[in-house]
């Protein structure tokens, strides 16, 4: 499989009170169609990632909002996985030539959700089973990683420091400050050992990706990228009740990486791949992450941003966008956004913050309690 | 006549000063401490804390309290069930500071009349007070639970029951508790007790001198003392002072307290009348009074209002409907897991297939009492219950590893702020606890709390 990005767009990230869902999504598109040079009436079917607040609305999330009337729209939720598990639905629709030019685009406004961190999802669990935020999830994950490597909170507070100084010089970027390991680990606790600076942005923002076959992005003449391979994996929603479990590592991931290096005939990800992108949801989750995807061994994690492996500089940076850590992570719209980082960094258009001799790539989307994964490749043609 | 085989108490395992209530209410203290149920414990989860240490089965289950959570809805089939009894005649007996006492007297009626074999009394209190009033200082949290049946190392020899038309102690729905002190202590207290105490005698021929012990329930601590001194005795520990009065579990809280120790008792239950009942032990009962008594833990007042419901917000969001529960009793409330056939997984709860194998052969199995933490955290953006968005109060969840099998999700409870000693390896115990409330309905459920 391989399928072209011709065009990419993406709002700033952030707060933003002043736009509902269908003004962001229409500023990503509007910007995704002018970066391919093309027209809203060239799309044949669209994809449309959302979690929350759109919920209940369906293909009317897009179509509403670019009266974009009379042809396939399909709805994608999957957890903090919407956004990539929409491109994925996408590129197979391309690829299978049904359609020969889509978008895959992702929303969300999560500051109409009125509360700290994450809307609860009610209803479907267990009576039996307490509610656990999303912070709580993978703070739980850390406390086994204390207990078994010894790692401790300065080391996830490299994380946030490294994603911070990357996302400072990223125009869109929700945070574009700088932070301290002092003052990661002065902030307020959200969920032990997880403080606030621990934890990405709740924010709003849109992204918009079009998507064709090579052969047809070379007759248009764009500039495009190639995503050369997409692995998912869904586990269990409920880790804690699976003994197996080690919270050291999240199968999903783990078999989503697999499933794309494999397609992508990728052995050694730290040799044959220049840079990632990885679902920094919290610190902890892009430690874990760097195991995943085997770019490290178990218990390595926090080698690697001790040493500045991950750096911007570094030998295999990770992030370089500045993660959903400083970047934001309105759900439908990260996975999205993931690859259009992607695509503008191999094909050197990441102004400011572009990886040196950046020609292949992986990003990595997380959702639900580690339960669902997609990792996508992208290249250079 | 019936008798006592097994008795077992539960405290909960907060306690309060009365001088800490005494410095911020600026009323006068009466001296010692009281026993204060954490937040997610009322009669029902305090009741199944101590009828879980009795083992073997019953046939019955007789509840007896005065602060039953539900108005229609029967405790006692919810302590049947969370103690995964099959079959059992359950009953509640409420409205009164006797209902224990009542309850005691007809387990001793079913198994004497060789219907029942084995009868479960359990009396659990909880009752509201207003901060600053007299009764806040007086009443504590507790429960008890007796094991009836033929033969026992406590022997029923007889007992008699008088009612007195008087106020007594009253509540309407949604209230406080209220009553005219004076009223009980001088005219319905000794004379109820004297009345019911001579009748018992001359029905079995003795007098108070045949008795080793007297203990009976009171409105204070110092009528009991009073009626014990009128008839020459020594005055036992009223535990006034250790657990507060706790309300219709109260006489059987003294009960409990003399089991431990040969002879024979008479033993009183007041409200608006008294239940008198003559028992002789004849070999000690071991309970675990002591136990209870000692690994408690102080609150402050600030603490014993948010358990006590006075500061918390307490509105949970939509959660799953009641029809879930009733499909999910036998994992929610009887505890059972499941045992995969094909790979031996022991898992919860029960779900139509294996979650390591994805077999569908299982058998279902209880799940064990203990275990371990494997991981945990304490969530700053849940409060315990519910998801508010704004956490009243921060949350502790663990990861269990329970013993022979099964994995966990639990709530960490008994904790208030204080989340010492929870850590990876840590040993939890299981216990009965309020979920949470919504549209009316207390959800049950149980929780994790440091092994006690």
């Amino acid at each position: 499989m391989e399928v072209a990005i011709i065009g990419c767009g993406v709002t700033k990230f952030g707060h933003i009170w002043d736009k509902d869902h269908d003004d962001l999504l229409v500023e990503a598109v509007t910007e995704a169609l002018r970066d391919a040079n093309l027209e809203l009436k060239d799309i044949e079917a669209v994809w449309c990632g959302t979690f929350y607040p759109s919920t209940g609305i369906s293909g009317n999330v897009f179509s509403d909002s670019l009266k974009f009337f009379g042809k396939p729209i399909s709805r994608v939720e999957n957890y903090c996985a919407t956004g990539m598990d929409n491109v994925r639905n996408a590129c197979f629709a391309v690829a299978s030539g049904a359609y020969d030019i889509v978008i895959a685009a992702g929303v969300e406004k999560l500051m109409d959700a009125g509360s700290r961190g994450l809307p609860p999802i009610e209803g479907i669990f267990s009576v039996g089973m307490p509610v656990v935020s999303a912070p709580a999830m993978f703070a739980m994950a850390a406390n086994r990683a204390f207990k078994e490597w010894g790692w401790n909170r300065e080391d996830l507070a490299l994380v946030a420091v490294k994603n911070h100084y990357n996302g400072a010089r990223h125009p869109k970027a929700h945070f574009r400050k700088e932070v301290t390991v002092e003052e990661v680990l002065k902030a307020p606790m959200v969920a032990y050992p997880l403080g606030v600076y621990d934890c990405s942005a709740v924010s709003d923002g849109a992204a918009a990706v079009v998507l064709t076959r090579p052969e047809i992005a070379r007759k248009l003449g764009c500039d495009y990228a190639v995503i050369k391979a997409i692995g998912m994996a869904v586990e269990t929603m409920h880790p804690w009740h699976r003994p197996s479990e080690s919270f050291l590592s999240f199968p999903a991931t783990v078999k989503a990486a697999k499933m794309a290096y494999k397609i992508a005939g990728i052995e050694n990800p730290r040799k044959q791949l220049d840079f990632g992108i990885v679902h920094d949801c919290f610190t902890i989750t892009e430690l874990i992450n760097y195991q995943d995807m085997q770019l490290c061994k178990m218990g390595e994690g926090a080698k690697l941003i001790r040493d500045g492996v991950t750096a911007i500089d570094g030998d295999f940076p990770i992030n370089p966008d500045g993660g959903l850590k400083s970047f934001g992570h309105p759900i439908g719209a990260s996975g999205v956004r993931m690859i259009a980082e992607l695509a503008k960094q191999v094909l050197g258009k990441a102004e400011g913050l572009q990886v040196k001799d950046a020609e292949a790539g992986f990003a990595h989307n997380l959702g639900g309690p580690y339960s669902v994964a997609t990792v996508a490749i992208v290249s250079k043609p | 006549m019936a008798s006592i085989s097994d008795c077992s108490v539960y405290l909960p395992v907060w306690k309060i000063k009365r001088e800490e209530i005494a410095n911020h209410t600026g009323m006068p203290s009466m001296g010692g401490e009281k026993s204060v149920a954490h937040w997610d414990e009322d009669s029902i989860t305090m009741a199944v804390e101590a009828a879980k240490r009795l083992k073997g089965n019953f046939d019955a289950v007789l509840f007896a309290s005065t602060s039953s959570p539900f108005r229609i809805k029967q405790s006692a089939s919810f302590v049947a069930s969370a103690l995964d009894l099959e079959n059992a005649f359950t009953m509640d007996f409420s409205n009164s500071f006797r209902a224990s006492t009542n309850a005691l007297i007809t387990a001793n009626e079913l198994v004497d009349s060789g219907k029942f074999e084995r009868v479960l009394v359990v009396s659990a209190d909880s009752i509201p007070t207003k901060p600053g009033s007299i009764y806040e200082q007086l009443y504590g949290d507790g429960a008890v639970a007796l094991a009836v049946e033929k033969n026992g190392a406590a022997k029923i020899i007889g007992y008699h029951s008088a009612y007195q038309p008087l106020p007594g102690s009253w509540m309407l729905k949604d209230e406080f508790l209220s009553y005219d002190m004076r009223l009980d202590a001088i005219f319905g207290y000794a004379s109820s007790i004297q009345r019911s105490a001579m009748s018992l005698l001359g029905k079995l021929g003795m007098s108070p001198m045949d008795f080793d012990r007297i203990i009976a329930s009171a409105p204070d601590p110092k009528s009991y003392e009073g009626l014990v001194k009128a008839v020459g005795a020594k005055p036992e520990e009223f535990f006034f002072k250790r657990t507060g009065i706790l309300g219709t579990a109260h006489p059987l809280f003294l009960l409990a307290s003399q089991l431990e120790k040969t002879g024979r008792i008479l033993l009183g239950g007041y409200g608006e009348g008294a239940d008198v009942i003559a028992i002789e032990v004849s070999e000690p009962i071991q309970t675990n009074i002591g136990r209870m008594l000692e690994s408690r833990k102080e609150m402050s007042y600030s603490d014993y209002l948010y358990n006590k419901g006075f500061i918390a917000n307490r509105d949970a969001p939509d959660r799953p409907p009641i029809t879930k529960l009733w499909r999910e009793e036998k994992s929610v409330i009887r505890f059972y897991g499941m045992k995969c056939k094909k790979c031996g997984t022991v898992s919860y709860p029960i779900s139509r297939r294996c979650v390591e194998c994805g077999a569908d052969d299982f058998e279902e199995v209880k799940l064990g009492e203990r275990g371990r933490i494997y991981t945990f955290t304490i969530d700053y953006l849940v409060s315990p219950g519910n998801y508010v968005g704004d956490g009243a109060h921060p949350h502790c969840v663990a990861v269990v590893d329970l013993e022979r099998g099964g994995r966990v999700l639990f709530e960490v409870t008994d904790t208030l702020t204080d989340f010492k000693g929870t850590e990876c390896d840590a040993e939890v115990e299981r216990t009965f606890r309020l979920l949470f409330e919504k549209n009316g309905f207390r959800y049950y459920g149980w929780k994790a709390r440091p092994a006690r």
